[in-house]
């Protein structure tokens, strides 16, 4: 008989090895000796052991979180179980794992009683060889157990420092240890009730670990577009540990409540109305300290926001579109722009002098706020001599140093701009070509209308880089070049280069055709003979024609040169290739105008140059 | 008021709502600090004139009453326990009413009362009827025959009880306690003749109360009671025993039903909920000690005839037999290692070691030697 084949095992083996038997035939015996098991070897490892594993195995949630919790407190020396806690604290850092038996453990464990759970956190931390995971398994115990906050979080604080500090992540602030300190532990600290024992400098070194965090990822986010760090980094949390910090060195809660209905508006109102009421006693340092980390961490808010809203999201499907400031054009000539009533008062108010700063789409006009609160911010910042005091230098100057990791085509975007601006033109060529070359390929974009407005206001735009975007710009910028080079007085191949450019954005350009014929006119010829590679637009065209039939030579197919000096006007032959020439431009009109222009800047160095000379 | 003029006010006023006036001036006479004996005995009277009608003015015997008034007392009865008293004074009027000389007499009212009480369900006259029944012993013949009367209400002529009643421990887990006490006493019981199985019914409800109700066993001796001052307060007797004499006999008695095992793995769960560190009171040797004259009879009808070297093998291989005493040795185990038996423990470890050759007996009594 079966049973009887058991009776040579150990007494241990054949409560153990009955059990087991009974699992598969019947489970509710095998739960009753299973308990008799237990209930007379209490202190017998293997059997306490192999209990738990077959509740494991049959995947009784309850009943194996009591074998383990009955475990923990005598064996948790034993290898073999040490190793099974090891699986359940490395299931609950996992959340979405599909290891059956990891969500299995992670179940279980929600069935064991917080004094065990808060145990084998605690054993687990302590016997971990590993920093990081000796960290992480201390803020799970803290997530865990708020109660556990005022005895273990100090020491969590200054393993988290130190380890960062020996850590070959030391020069670099953001790291795994400043992540779990800044992220996890510090928003943790302040939402609880229990006050933790902090010095008020490890407070202050604290709040600028987080700052430094917080700086540094702003500007990762710059490096590659798109930064990983961004996602993570939660503003709700950087200003709980800002509320941390006023609670811990008792600060006037005016600045630190950040509650459901708080506003980037309101609380600049309320920096405002703190700034004023405090400018009395400037020379209290805890009130400027409170003002300068506050504001800090608004204008860093600020400035990842306006950063944020430079690259929206696109709709589904669509190119993702970066806009990127650059200084515009003004045009007097142009009519006046039409200022939203309410910021046309303001604008009034005090600051006629601001530039007006314009976006193609009037839902992006969040861009536009984002940056003007930046703006403000940053003034603010500055405008007080005591704020410009201490550490903040230090991040600012970082920001201003970054400026560096543009991508090139923002780089070379803005140094065209700048050599504009400075009246190199040359070199703003340069720049322009450098621009052309690297067009972004996937994004077409539209041609903007607000590049030029009128007025006398500086202008700034938040210019979509897409391609014909940036072409449009790159376009103007060469148009502008060449017509204030040639101050009004133009050769034959400035007013061809003219008309090529001006092609693009028609007819926003058209205005300037009438003067530019006038001249041609005046002369009474035009040589250009990049007329039949590029002059394809049908207004031109037939503005050319008509003087061409008014007397004006057109010297325009380069072969038909030389001859027409001395057949002109009577040579019918050339007369025919010449209305032959402007045909075929007419049936080149639907040409693609970009790669016409693009075609034109990288290949008509040699001419657009001269015409800058 | 003269004892007189309190009857004679009373037989003014016609039944039932004579027995409404006098249940209120029965609690008057008994719930205070330590009535008189006259006041007591009028109780009494009251009782039997007004109330169950027992009596006539003269002190004759009247027949027992009809339905339809019994019909009507239950309603008067039932309308006064789920009032607005206090639990002790709820408690000395029930345990005056249904207890002493008058019990048998009156039994057939309480169970119905008990009756209506469970299907309702009314959890203030269970409260009365659990301190009742904890009162008057699990021994008593008029407390078997409620339990009987109550299994027969609603096991045996309702077909499917159970799922009406499994909500009962929750709503009076102290009546329910010593409900199961009182069937595990009835049934796989051979004082009054052939041993009698409880209904399948009856069973499921007693696994799906057990199972989900790790502390329901011992519900009644965790509650105790409200009762009046003065009173000598039984100690009420868990179910353990007498349910675990039901999984241990079933195997014996070739009752192969699956719950036996789920009711005893729930037992088991039960002892291990018991709270540890107090004196042991949940279970009694001797109530642990019942089962083994039913296995030793067991076993000699099973050698009965047999050649003397062969019976150990057959006792060995008959697996109803080790079935049940594989059961009795974990109920003996268990219940031994949360130190929940009371009694000489010494004697019923030497009484089972007489059983039949089992290995889980033979490695229980070892691990549980005194000495060890």
């Amino acid at each position: 008989m079966e049973i009887q084949s058991l009776y040579t095992l150990s007494d241990e083996e054949y409560v153990i090895q009955r059990a087991k038997i009974a699992l598969t035939v019947d489970p509710v015996a095998a739960k009753a000796w299973m308990i008799t098991a237990k209930t007379l070897y209490p202190n017998n490892f293997g059997v306490q052991f192999e209990a738990y594993r077959i509740e494991k195995t049959a995947g009784h949630l309850k009943e194996a979180a009591k074998c383990f919790s009955d475990l923990i407190g005598k064996f948790h020396q034993h290898p073999e179980f040490w190793n099974e806690i090891n699986k359940v604290t490395s299931a609950l850092r996992i959340d979405s794992d599909l290891d059956p038996e990891k969500q299995f453990l992670s179940k279980m464990f929600k069935h064991i009683s917080p004094e065990i759970q808060h145990k084998l956190l605690l054993i687990t931390a302590d016997h971990c060889e590993d920093t990081m995971e000796h960290c992480k398994l201390l803020l799970l115990l803290l997530q865990k157990f708020h109660s556990a906050i005022p005895s273990h979080a100090p020491a969590l604080i200054d393993t988290l420092l130190s380890a960062e500090k020996h850590s070959h992540a030391s020069n670099h602030p953001i790291n795994n240890y400043r992540k779990i300190l800044v992220c996890e532990l510090l928003p943790l600290l302040n939402e609880e009730t229990t006050t933790v024992e902090l010095s008020s400098k490890l407070v202050y070194k604290l709040l600028h670990k987080a700052i430094e965090y917080y700086v540094h990822s702003l500007n990762f986010h710059n490096n590659n577009g798109q930064g990983i760090a961004n996602a993570e980094l939660s503003w709700d949390k950087l200003c709980s540990v800002l509320e941390f910090t006023a609670r811990q060195l008792g600060w006037d809660p005016y600045l630190t409540t950040f509650g459901q209905n708080w506003t980037k508006e309101g609380y600049w109102q309320k920096l405002l109305t703190f700034c004023q009421s405090q400018c009395m006693n400037m020379d209290d340092t805890n009130n400027i300290r409170q003002l300068l980390y506050c504001l800090t961490v608004f204008f860093l808010q600020c400035l990842h926001d306006y950063k944020l809203s430079l690259a929206p999201e696109p709709c589904p499907g669509q190119p993702q579109t970066s806009y990127f400031l650059i200084e515009a054009f003004v045009d007097p000539t142009y009519p006046s722009p039409i200022i939203e009533p309410k910021s046309k008062r303001r604008k009034l108010d005090h600051e006629t002098s601001s530039p007006q700063i314009t976006v193609d789409k009037p839902e992006l006009r969040s861009i536009v706020n984002n940056f003007l609160m930046t703006v403000k911010c940053w003034e603010l910042l500055n405008s007080t001599e005591a704020l410009q005091r201490g550490q903040l230098d230090d991040a600012l100057n970082y920001i201003k140093q970054k400026q560096d990791q543009y991508s090139p085509l923002k780089r070379n975007l803005r140094a065209a701009s700048i050599q504009y601006l400075k009246k190199n033109y040359y070199a703003s060529y340069n720049h322009i070509r450098s621009v052309i070359e690297i067009l972004p390929t996937s994004n077409n974009g539209h041609l903007s209308n607000c590049l030029i407005t009128g007025g006398t206001q500086r202008h700034l735009h938040f210019l979509p880089l897409t391609k014909l975007g940036i072409l449009q710009m790159c376009t103007k910028l060469l148009v502008r070049s060449i017509l204030e080079k040639a101050e009004g007085n133009y050769a034959d191949l400035a007013i061809g280069n003219i008309l090529v450019l001006s092609q693009l954005d028609w007819p926003q350009e058209e205005e300037r055709l009438p003067s530019l014929l006038k001249q041609i006119q005046q002369r009474g010829a035009f040589q250009y003979y990049l007329f039949q590679t590029y002059v394809v637009n049908v207004d031109i065209l037939e503005e050319l024609t008509f003087l061409w039939t008014h007397q004006v030579v057109l010297d325009v197919v380069p072969h038909l040169g030389p001859r027409r000096i001395g057949t002109r006007g009577a040579d019918k032959g050339v007369k025919e290739e010449i209305r032959q020439a402007i045909k075929t431009q007419v049936c080149r009109s639907n040409d693609a105008l970009d790669q016409l222009i693009i075609s034109f800047i990288t290949k008509e160095r040699e001419s657009i140059l001269q015409a800058l000379m | 008021m003269s004892v007189q003029e309190t009857k004679i006010t009373l037989r003014k006023i016609e039944f039932p709502a004579c027995a409404k006036e006098a249940l209120s001036r029965i609690s008057q006479l008994i719930c205070r600090r330590g009535p008189s004996l006259s006041q007591m005995d009028l109780a009494l009277d009251l009782m039997a004139e007004f109330v169950f009608c027992e009596i006539d003015k003269r002190g004759n015997k009247l027949s027992p009453l009809n339905p339809i008034k019994e019909l009507q007392l239950l309603d008067v009865l039932f309308e006064y326990f789920n009032g607005n008293i206090k639990e002790v004074f709820k408690n000395t009027v029930f345990l005056s009413l249904f207890s002493g000389t008058t019990a048998t007499l009156r039994s057939r009212i309480l169970s119905k009362l008990i009756s209506i009480a469970i299907g309702v369900p009314s959890k203030s006259v269970l409260i009365s009827a659990s301190a009742l029944m904890q009162q008057v012993g699990d021994s008593s013949m008029n407390y078997n025959k409620l339990a009987e009367a109550i299994v027969k209400d609603y096991f045996v002529l309702i077909p499917n009880a159970t799922q009406r009643l499994s909500g009962l421990p929750d709503c009076a887990p102290q009546f329910v306690a010593n409900f199961l006490t009182a069937v595990g006493e009835i049934y796989y019981n051979d004082k009054k003749g052939d041993v009698q199985f409880p209904p399948r019914s009856l069973l499921e409800t007693v696994v799906l109360w057990v199972t989900a109700n790790s502390k329901l066993c011992i519900a009644a001796q965790q509650n105790p009671s409200a009762l009046p001052s003065g009173t000598i307060v039984m100690e009420s007797t868990t179910s353990i025993a007498g349910l675990f004499k039901w999984c241990i006999l079933a195997p014996i008695y070739k009752q192969d039903c699956e719950l036996y095992a789920k009711l005893h793995l729930g037992l088991l769960n039960n002892i291990l909920d018991i709270p540890q560190g107090y004196q042991p009171k949940a279970i009694n040797h001797v109530h642990l000690a019942v089962p083994i004259r039913y296995i030793y009879k067991y076993a000699a009808s099973l050698v009965r005839k047999k050649d003397e070297a062969e019976k150990n093998r057959y006792l060995l291989e008959d697996a109803n037999l080790q079935l049940s005493l594989d059961r009795y040795a974990q109920a003996v185990q268990v219940a031994l290692s949360v130190n929940c038996v009371y009694g000489n423990v010494g004697e019923l470890l030497n009484q089972v070691s007489q059983l039949p050759q089992n290995k889980l007996w033979s490695i229980v009594i070892a691990a549980n030697q005194p000495n060890k």
